[in-house]
């Protein structure tokens, strides 16, 4: 299972945690990175997959003020990109703008679009419009739910729309549905609940614990991933919240953050705190649902879901992206501040 | 000559071909002709030629052969001539005695016609006198034959006056058959005269059969009686037109009376044999019912040589009864000398049955019975198992940690059920063996399929066990919510000790159990006929292996988790709780690294009572117990902290990253073996694994940082002590405080006197405590 490191590799200077692809950037496949360093000058690198597919290219090194804790590009707008960044002592969230001549100035200067600061306490992400243009914004963080509205031509953002969590439940992330714009999944401590955007209500959820990351499965309505500290990953049908359609070992030590592949169904990408990255293939189109793992695998069950594991990791992965333009591309950010690109055809062929 | 012969030649030749051929009716002779030089001694011939043949000789012999030709010739006519005389001669003879004998003819033949009239005169005669003697005797003999037939009624009459003194007679010397004989013999008469001439005589004799007939049914009831005599006594009354069916149907009431009495005795008996295990007396008397019982239909078969599929019906009803009987036996666990004892009773009846009445088919009657009844006997055996097994699982961890008097509960459970698997299914084999073993003919039959059952059953069991064990690890979500509410509880509070346990069991199963029940079912199961060879042996010991294999890795793993965890939960509350960046100066090592270790001794023992020591054993620090040397960091690390604030901060990450590219990358994850120290091991890496991306989440202050700093170096010398791979951990425990160091807006490290200083403050109040408690 041992991949060879067929990866393409990018270093960034400090350790860093988060990667997004830049989905709106249709002529390049490209990511969008930010470091995490407490006492450093923080830095976005917009890195560029040279056409050969051989070469990680820094298409623009930003400077940015704090250290970034979540990055996320704009689906329609390949210059525009949210983080939530941390001064040590308190968070804040934004939205930048790449300026337009970067490549002639010498450090140039991101360009603060809004600052989404209606927080109080530890943000944890920024959710955009799962696609197309729409000035929605989700931001969540440890007991709030926001929904913005964003002005880019004027600059502002406005809080359409907030709820609270509820007493003793600290968020930690989200997801929003790709199928159902009025769903937004978010992970608290014991459980993973779902909100309706246009009443922000609560609507259901499912009960497990230590989720780390969500995801939506971008081709299947219904199917969510989990991520969770021990427990491995998850596959929900959101139908029945009851049992898991599906459960995968995940990591030897906790799986941290998990994809979904935009094109194809079941392909599952994560990355775990064993410094690895693992690809499984968990079809999920089992109607039956109720094939949870079982320590006597029938045969049919055999077939192992994980495809490959990438190994070739000096520390904790964080970040993950699969790539839109090129769906069969993924990119991978370990703590140490390396990016490492992959194609997971050569997997995918040999099955 | 021979010039003759040339003109002769066309003419002549052409005129003797004509002759020849006119008188010759074979072609061959001309043919010879036309060949005439070829053939010289052609002389016997019709066609023969003497002038050309004297050509010939003339021609071809010279003078001396001429001669001697002619000698030979000579000779050879003189010959000839003879032998025609005497030819002559002999027909002259004949002829004259031909003559002689018609002249006598003529002379005998004169005197014939006259004796042949006198003949047919005296035959005339005769016939006449024989109708004269045929006449004369006629009336005579017609008188005697008129007397004859009169005697023989007057007999017949004789006879029937003197029925009723006969068959009173027969009556008292009990000779019934030949009284029966009589009054059938007379029934014709009866029949016509009865009403008339002999009313008194019928009468008489009617009473006498009346009583006849009596006395054939008692006889026919009597038990005492031989059957050869009851059958008889049926056969007459039969012959008498009595309703034998109601007595048939009587009979065979008794019949099932008997039968039923049978049952109850047999009841009886298994109530006490269930009381005492005296089975000799007991079977002595079922055995005497049974003797008694195929007694009767033997006796019944004979006297009502029709009624077999009554008593088919009969003796089946019997051995299904049996087999009920033994099938509730079952039900409650009895030892196989009893179940074989039961069968045996079973096969016994059947065969005594099987003499008596050979058309029921008993045999395979029961055999059908007795497959149903040992297959059941089997799956049985094996849930008795099965339960067992969970029984001493569950009881042993459960209820004995509930109650708190076991010191090692895990263990003794451990131990309890690695014994109630090996020894429980050593004992099922052994029982089951005697099943096999048994040379009873209902088993023998049955012996192949027994075996295939035994293995069947076998595979199926551990597939249960290994479901069973899912359920109790409560690992397999899907199968506890399939079973209800009812398990629902018991699941919920799954505890990590038992899963350990589990792991272990399954351990030992594959190691040690299936091999040795493998090698058993080889030595005393082998051979399996019925299952055909293209399914294979119903036993797959390979596969039960592969699946504790995974099991017993997977119920580690398991445990593990379920460890750490509750590490993980302690680990989170102390990250959570205190704001990092606002934290106070250290005072004492903090509350949570008690919490921990006391989780990890916990763990220790758990792990002690179950698996084995590894054998590759690292040795010991000497200086383990918390002294300053080890609780000391090394002293490049402490060279690195103490730098200028700003300076080092920007070299360490550099110094991190170029101390990760030289020193070995230390493999954290590696595979975990079922001893106690990789166990552990891999337990203490994954909490401080945990404890590590729980301090990368974080932000500290100087304080924070010291705290950490503080702890983890408090950490340091107990952990070790526990752990196979210290590199690793210091590995770990390093990359915490790196980790912390990172994330810390301020990270200047406390200095080794003061961290030294409330370490030992820290054993000192421990060593307090535990002699508080001791």
């Amino acid at each position: 299972m041992q991949g060879a490191s067929s990866g393409v590799g990018y270093g960034l200077k400090y350790q860093a945690r988060c990667i997004s692809d830049v989905k709106a950037d249709t002529d390049h496949t490209s990511f969008i990175t930010g470091t995490l360093s407490l006492r450093e000058e923080n830095e976005v690198h917009l890195i560029r997959l040279s056409s050969g597919g051989t070469e990680l290219i820094c298409e623009g090194l930003f400077s940015h003020p704090n250290e970034i804790w979540d990055l996320s590009s704009c689906p329609f707008d390949q210059r525009i990109f949210s983080t939530v960044f941390s001064t040590g002592e308190s968070y804040g969230a934004a939205v930048w703008q790449i300026p337009e001549l970067y490549g002639q100035l010498n450090s140039p200067q991101l360009e603060k679009i809004a600052s989404l600061d209606a927080h109080s306490g530890k943000i944890n992400c920024i959710l955009w419009w799962p696609s197309g243009r729409n000035d929605k914004l989700i931001s969540i963080d440890e007991e709030n739910l926001f929904l913005w509205s964003l002005d880019c031509s004027k600059k502002a953002a406005q809080v359409q729309s907030k709820e609270s969590a509820g007493m003793l439940h600290y968020l930690s992330g989200g997801a929003w549905d790709p199928h159902d714009v009025n769903a937004v999944a978010a992970t608290c401590e014991s459980s993973v609940q779902f909100w309706d955007l246009r009443t922000m209500n609560k609507t259901n959820s499912i009960d497990c614990t230590h989720v780390r990351n969500v995801d939506y499965d971008t081709k299947k309505k219904h199917i969510l991933v989990t991520a969770e500290d021990e427990s491995g990953i998850h596959v929900w049908d959101l139908r029945m919240p009851k049992v898991p359609i599906k459960e995968l070992p995940g990591h030897a030590h906790w799986t941290w953050a998990i994809s979904c592949n935009p094109e194809y169904d079941g392909l599952i990408l994560s990355g775990g705190t064993d410094s690895t990255v693992n690809l499984w293939l968990a079809s999920t189109s089992t109607g039956d649902g109720m094939t949870s793992e079982s320590l006597v695998e029938s045969p049919t069950q055999l077939v192992d879901p994980l495809l490959n594991s990438y190994s070739d990791y000096e520390d904790s992965v964080y970040g993950l992206a699969w790539s839109s333009r090129e769906p069969w591309i993924f990119a991978s950010l370990s703590y140490d501040g390396r990016v490492i690109v992959e194609s997971v055809k050569p997997v995918l062929s040999k099955k | 000559m021979g010039v003759d012969d040339v003109p002769l030649d066309d003419k002549a030749k052409r005129m003797r071909d004509l002759l020849s051929s006119f008188y010759s009716p074979d072609p061959a002779m001309s043919s010879s002709n036309s060949s005439k030089f070829a053939s010289l001694d052609a002389i016997n011939t019709t066609s023969f030629d003497a002038d050309q043949y004297m050509n010939l000789l003339v021609q071809k012999s010279n003078l001396e052969g001429l001669l001697q030709k002619h000698v030979e010739m000579a000779a050879e006519i003189k010959n000839l001539d003879t032998d025609l005389q005497m030819l002559v001669y002999e027909n002259y003879n004949k002829f004259i005695s031909a003559t002689d004998t018609i002249k006598r003819m003529k002379n005998n033949i004169v005197g014939m016609e006259a004796n042949m009239e006198q003949l047919l005169e005296k035959i005339m005669s005769v016939q006449s006198r024989s109708d004269g003697v045929n006449t004369s005797l006629f009336e005579k003999r017609e008188h005697i034959e008129k007397l004859h037939r009169t005697r023989n009624l007057l007999r017949k009459v004789q006879f029937i006056y003197d029925l009723p003194a006969r068959l009173g007679k027969c009556i008292k010397s009990e000779a019934y058959a030949d009284a029966v004989r009589f009054y059938t013999g007379a029934m014709p008469i009866f029949k016509a005269y009865g009403d008339s001439s002999f009313q008194d005589c019928k009468r008489a004799s009617e009473e006498a059969m009346a009583t006849i007939i009596k006395n054939l049914q008692g006889k026919l009831f009597s038990d005492t009686e031989s059957i050869q005599a009851r059958a008889e006594a049926a056969v007459l009354l039969k012959q008498l037109d009595f309703p034998v069916d109601s007595l048939k149907a009587k009979l065979f009431e008794k019949l099932e009376q008997l039968l039923q009495d049978l049952q109850l005795k047999r009841e009886e008996v298994t109530n006490f044999l269930e009381d005492s295990n005296d089975t000799s007396k007991t079977t002595s008397t079922i055995d005497a019912s049974v003797h008694e019982f195929a007694e009767a239909i033997k006796a019944y078969r004979v006297i009502f040589p029709d009624s077999e599929k009554q008593l088919i019906k009969l003796s089946q009803d019997l051995i299904t009864k049996h087999f009920e009987i033994t099938e509730q036996n079952i039900k409650e666990q009895i030892s196989v000398a009893k179940f074989l004892g039961f069968l045996r009773v079973i096969w016994r009846d059947v065969l005594l049955m099987d003499e008596v009445l050979n058309e029921a088919f008993l045999p395979d009657y029961s055999l059908e019975a007795a497959q149903r009844v040992v297959k059941q006997y089997v799956a049985i055996t094996f849930s008795h198992l099965l339960h067992d097994i969970s029984d001493a699982l569950i009881v042993n961890i459960h209820m004995k940690q509930k109650e708190g008097v076991e010191e090692n509960p895990l263990q003794v459970a451990l131990e309890t059920s690695k014994n109630a698997v090996l020894k429980g299914s050593m004992d099922v084999l052994v029982d089951l063996r005697h099943l096999v073993d048994d040379n009873l003919g209902l088993l023998l039959k049955l012996r192949d399929s027994i075996v295939d059952w035994i293995q069947e059953g076998f595979q199926e069991f551990f597939r249960a066990l290994d479901d069973h064990f899912l359920l109790l690890s409560g690992r397999n979500k899907s199968v506890s919510q399939a079973q209800g509410l009812t398990e629902g509880k018991v699941v919920d509070k799954v505890l990590a000790g038992l899963v350990l346990v589990l792991a272990q069991l399954s351990v030992f199963i594959e190691q040690t159990a299936v091999p040795k029940i493998t090698e058993e079912i080889a030595t005393s199961f082998s051979g399996s006929g019925v299952r055909g060879y293209e399914n294979g042996p119903a036993f797959v010991p390979g596969e039960i292996c592969r699946i504790f294999r995974s099991a017993g890795e997977k119920f580690l793993h398991h445990y593990i988790t379920m460890r750490t965890q509750r590490v993980s939960v302690l680990l989170k509350k102390r990250f959570k709780a205190p704001n990092w960046v606002k934290h106070k100066e250290p005072r004492e090592v903090h509350m949570f690294v008690d919490l921990l270790l006391q989780e990890l001794e916990t763990i220790g023992s758990e792990v002690k009572q179950v698996l084995s020591q590894g054998v590759l054993r690292k040795h010991r620090r000497s200086e383990s117990n918390g002294s300053t040397a080890s609780s000391r960091s090394n002293p490049l690390r402490d060279d690195k902290m103490s730098r200028t604030n700003t300076q080092r901060a920007r070299s360490q990450l550099l110094e991190t990253h170029l101390a990760k590219l030289f020193k070995q990358k230390v493999e954290i994850f590696t595979k975990t073996e079922f001893t106690q120290e990789s166990v552990v091991t891999t337990i203490v890496k994954l909490c401080l694994k945990s404890l590590q991306e729980f301090v990368r989440l974080q932000t500290f202050n100087r304080s924070g940082f010291q705290q950490i700093q503080l702890d983890i170096q408090f950490l340091r010398a107990p952990l070790k002590e526990t752990v196979e791979d210290e590199a690793a951990i210091d590995f770990l425990l390093d990359e915490v405080i790196v980790g912390t160091s990172e994330r810390c807006l301020d990270p200047i490290p406390l200095e080794p006197p003061i961290l030294d200083k409330l370490i030992q403050a820290k054993l000192a109040k421990k060593r307090e405590q535990s002699a508080i408690s001791l």
